[in-house]
């Protein structure tokens, strides 16, 4: 992203705002609500998450389309997608059964503490330990790799690229 | 404000939230994301990066936003309890256990997958990601088959 630090900033909580009030105005944060979607007692969260794609499909399209400019970065709007991997499949399996335990999923956490909800510190205090779970796991086989490479080469430190 | 207190329909509250999705990538090109957020502060935290990004902000904004409504509104989406936990188990340690290890889960998988909800499945499918097509369609379907299989457990 270039330049106006302060703009994308500003951008990005007015837009979390938003985000924020709407997923509460719904009840998106109320683990009884998640619970009923999950079960298909009621439709309404999943109306309004496709409706929402939907809408942001649509949105999105048009705006590659018409080759806009970013109003705040002043980048191109695009976007790179990527092919389905293990990784994808195996971490949302991971992700899912998290979410029908606790009901929640990274926003509503967020607003369920907003709102006073105290059960969500362990939901949260959970994510953060997930998350450094996961980079320890990915800067580990880089570390014995180097270790490896060492021990492999007589000299270690002009063999090192 | 009693408007605040009951849903309005799923086609206000949908449409909008795609229209933040629109207006994200609008302005800042970026796919929306809260999983994001967790990531860029914990990295902070643990000298992993040395600065807070949009994403840290936007999480920081769903919290203001869902404060706001909280204090419009004059009551919380949570009044009593914690949904099927508290209703299941007497002991709140238990509780706290299960939502902090479910937490983990949660962190752990979004990063594997590389989204959570919002990230994979509002923002990835509305750019037509086929990767975040596969992770949408596994973690709604793992968290209805484990919601089905709770119930009939608990």
């Amino acid at each position: 992203m270039r330049g106006r630090p302060l703009g994308i900033r500003v951008a990005a909580i007015l837009f979390g705002s938003a985000f924020g009030f709407l997923l509460s105005w719904g009840q998106f944060t109320s683990p009884d609500r998640i619970r009923d979607m999950l079960l298909f007692e009621d439709l309404y969260l999943y109306e309004m998450m496709f409706s929402a794609m939907a809408i942001g499909f649509v949105g999105l399209r048009l705006l590659r389309r018409f080759h806009v400019r970013a109003l705040i970065s002043g980048d191109l709007v695009s976007w790179v997608t990527e092919r389905p991997a293990r990784n994808h499949v195996a971490g949302a399996a991971l992700f899912g059964l998290g979410w029908a335990v606790t009901d929640s999923c990274p926003a509503p956490i967020a607003g369920q503490l907003a709102q006073g909800v105290w059960w969500s510190i362990a939901t949260m205090a959970g994510v953060f330990v997930g998350i450094e779970i996961y980079f320890r796991w990915q800067e580990r086989p880089v570390r014995s790799a180097r270790r490896e490479k060492q021990s492999v080469s007589a000299e270690p430190a002009t063999a090192q690229r | 404000m009693e408007a605040l207190q009951s849903r309005p329909g799923w086609y206000v509250i949908g449409p909008l939230i795609g229209l933040i999705v629109v207006g994200l990538m609008a302005t800042i090109n970026q796919r929306i994301g809260v999983m994001g957020g967790y990531s860029n502060v914990l990295e902070r935290v643990t000298g992993r990066t040395s600065e807070l990004s949009w994403r840290w902000w936007f999480l920081a904004g769903v919290f203001g936003g869902s404060l706001i409504w909280r204090l419009l509104a004059g009551q919380s989406t949570v009044p009593n309890g914690f949904g099927w936990l508290t209703r299941t188990f007497d002991s709140d340690a238990l509780v706290i256990a299960l939502l902090f290890g479910g937490g983990i889960l949660i962190g752990f998988g979004a990063k594997v997958a590389g989204g959570c909800t919002s990230g994979n499945g509002l923002g990835g499918c509305s750019q037509g990601s086929a990767a975040s097509f596969s992770a949408t369609a596994t973690f709604m379907g793992t968290a209805i088959a484990a919601s089905f299989l709770l119930r009939a457990v608990t």
